[in-house]
């Protein structure tokens, strides 16, 4: 069954774009990230362009997110205070973000700048949970009980960037800490996700438990709740700009990840936390080094069409 | 540019007195009644493309037919040309390119070659040579090199005949003549046709001299909510913004409802 997208202009399979979104879905249920990162790229492998790929996904992504924000508000899981700092940051580093897109994509190499980002971004990522999750599954295997305490203890760097000034109370989290950290981890991530199409969660949840020091829940509740206005404003200003949101897709997308993101926490209970991320961390070093030989193998196409339209994030 | 052929071919009359040899004008030739299965095409949520088929009439019994589609719109592409820095690939050059047109396709009952010269090919625009020679290509960064013009050229060739924009089909069994008078064929109009107005043109040719021509037009548009959604997002993009993203949130939030633990988390 094919469908026609309007702003995408071209006819596609219906079950393919559903079973992309379900794939998706079904790893973010799992993993407990948003997956924008695998989004992007697998929507411009079957042909959508790239700057309607990223716009659409943006707004898949303001659906995906609010409903899990909505729930961890109604848990109160949402840490606000902290979540408008990293949002003000996030805001900050789009906006720069968004300029230095416009700058590569006028120089033509916008698409290699990203697949270099995305190689030594998601290299050292998924390198690091991989080494991580092994350690903690061997050393489980050795003691036993002991693997717990490691992930226990008081973060060394969450106390050095606690003693910068702007200092903060943070009630939700129980924590007591400069604003200047949290507002710098979210520029970061607006920079990311100006450049690359991602929400950032991969990186802003670990960055919120490690560093900052939250308690697990409230770091995914608080992420989330920064996600669904970090991707609306970028939604907005897609669609405002470069006119590329193509709302069919993305709500296609958004029913195809729903119905994948509950098979994925049902699978993601029947598994151990580290199995998970060592699944992950896999996951993203095939990415990394498929992204990788992209830029070093011969193309089977020298010239290509140029983007006609802006956009892209 | 075929509207404006009278008008130039009034405008040139002496120098086409001058070179008769070279002046071609099919709207004056003898016409070649068409008939199409249909004249618009509309696309709605299952479009995957649509075939219309052609029947004709050859005013001269026995001349070779050829047929044409193309688009009313020209348009300007702009290619990247990407080579080795390094040890990677990336973009080292761009060519605008203008006068190629967005979609080109030819049916034939014999090899173009053995119907009309290289100069009739040439000044009707017939075949990928004429294309060539028609389309401008402009450096728009890097260095230009000898070779680039083939390169360009082939490479949006592929990537035309890709989308199956392009194509050149030199087959009787494609353009089905019967007693040398009655002929009919189809055209498979791709999901990438887009909106717009497309030409189909007949041209009869005896000996490389044309004798006779007609042209149907064909409708590309898109209807309902494809329409509504193009429309839209194109002329009221502040409104199609807001709307995307109030439409995403409570598609979330009935997700969120259904499931009552909401989503992904």
């Amino acid at each position: 069954m094919d469908i026609y997208l309007p702003i995408a202009g071209m006819s596609i399979n219906f079950f393919l774009i559903l079973g992309i979104g379900g794939l998706v879905g079904f790893l973010s249920g799992l993993f407990g990230v948003g997956g924008g990162f695998l989004l992007t790229p697998l929507m411009m492998m079957i042909g959508i362009p790239p700057a309607v790929a990223a716009a659409s996904d943006s707004n898949q992504i303001v659906a995906a997110a609010s409903s899990g924000a909505f729930a961890h508000w109604r848990l109160g899981n949402v840490d606000f205070k902290m979540g408008l700092i990293i949002l003000a940051g996030g805001i900050f580093g789009g906006t720069i973000g968004v300029q230095f897109v416009k700058v590569l994509r006028a120089a033509g190499n916008f698409e290699f700048v990203m697949k270099v980002v995305y190689v030594l971004m998601l290299g050292l990522v998924g390198g690091a949970m991989f080494m991580e999750s092994l350690r903690t599954i061997l050393r489980s295997r050795n003691q036993g009980a002991t693997a717990e305490v490691a992930v226990a203890s008081e973060p060394k760097l969450g106390k050095l960037f606690a003693k910068l000034p702007l200092k903060m109370h943070f009630a939700r989290s129980g924590l007591n800490t400069s604003a200047i950290f949290p507002f710098s981890i979210g520029t970061i991530v607006g920079v990311m996700a100006a450049l690359l199409g991602v929400g950032g969660g991969f990186i802003m949840v670990p960055a919120m438990i490690y560093i900052i020091g939250m308690p697990t829940i409230a770091a995914i509740g608080t992420d989330l709740f920064q996600i669904v206005l970090t991707s609306a404003n970028v939604t907005l200003q897609q669609a405002f700009v470069n006119k590329t949101v193509d709302l069919l897709l993305a709500l296609i997308l958004l029913f195809g990840s729903t119905i994948g993101a509950q098979f994925g926490a049902i699978a993601g209970k029947r598994l151990k936390g580290e199995q998970i991320r060592i699944l992950l961390a896999i996951i993203v070093l095939v990415l990394t080094v498929k992204l990788f030989l992209d830029l070093v193998l011969t193309p089977s196409d020298l010239v290509s069409l140029a983007p006609a339209k802006g956009g892209g994030h | 540019m075929k509207r404006l052929l009278p008008l130039l071919l009034v405008l040139g009359l002496g120098y086409l007195w001058a070179a008769p040899a070279a002046a071609v004008a099919p709207e004056a030739k003898q016409k070649v009644l068409t008939a199409a299965s249909k004249n618009l095409i509309e696309i709605g949520l299952s479009y995957r493309g649509d075939q219309i088929h052609f029947f004709g009439v050859n005013p001269v019994p026995g001349s070779d037919v050829v047929i044409r589609l193309t688009a009313e719109k020209e348009e300007d592409v702009k290619l990247s040309v990407k080579g080795r820095v390094g040890p990677f690939w990336m973009t080292v050059k761009q060519y605008e390119v203008s006068g190629s047109p967005f979609i080109y396709k030819i049916h034939t009952s014999k090899p173009l070659d053995r119907i009309i010269s290289p100069e009739t090919a040439q000044e009707l625009e017939l075949g990928y040579a004429a294309i060539k020679k028609k389309m401008k290509m402009h450096l728009a960064r890097g260095e230009a090199a000898p070779e680039d013009a083939d390169l360009v050229f082939k490479g949006l060739l592929k990537i035309k005949e890709e989308g199956n924009l392009y194509n050149i089909v030199q087959d009787p069994k494609r353009l089905e003549e019967a007693e040398g008078k009655l002929f009919k064929h189809y055209f498979r109009f791709p999901p990438a046709a887009t909106e717009g107005r497309y030409l189909v043109e007949s041209f009869c040719f005896t000996k490389g001299q044309l004798v006779g021509y007609g042209k149907d037009v064909i409708e590309i548009k898109k209807v309902g909510l494809e329409n509504w959604m193009t429309q839209t997002s194109q002329n009221q993009p502040i409104f199609f913004g807001i709307l995307a993203v109030v439409v995403a949130l409570a598609a979330g939030l009935l997700v969120g409802v259904i499931f009552r633990k909401g989503g992904h988390h």
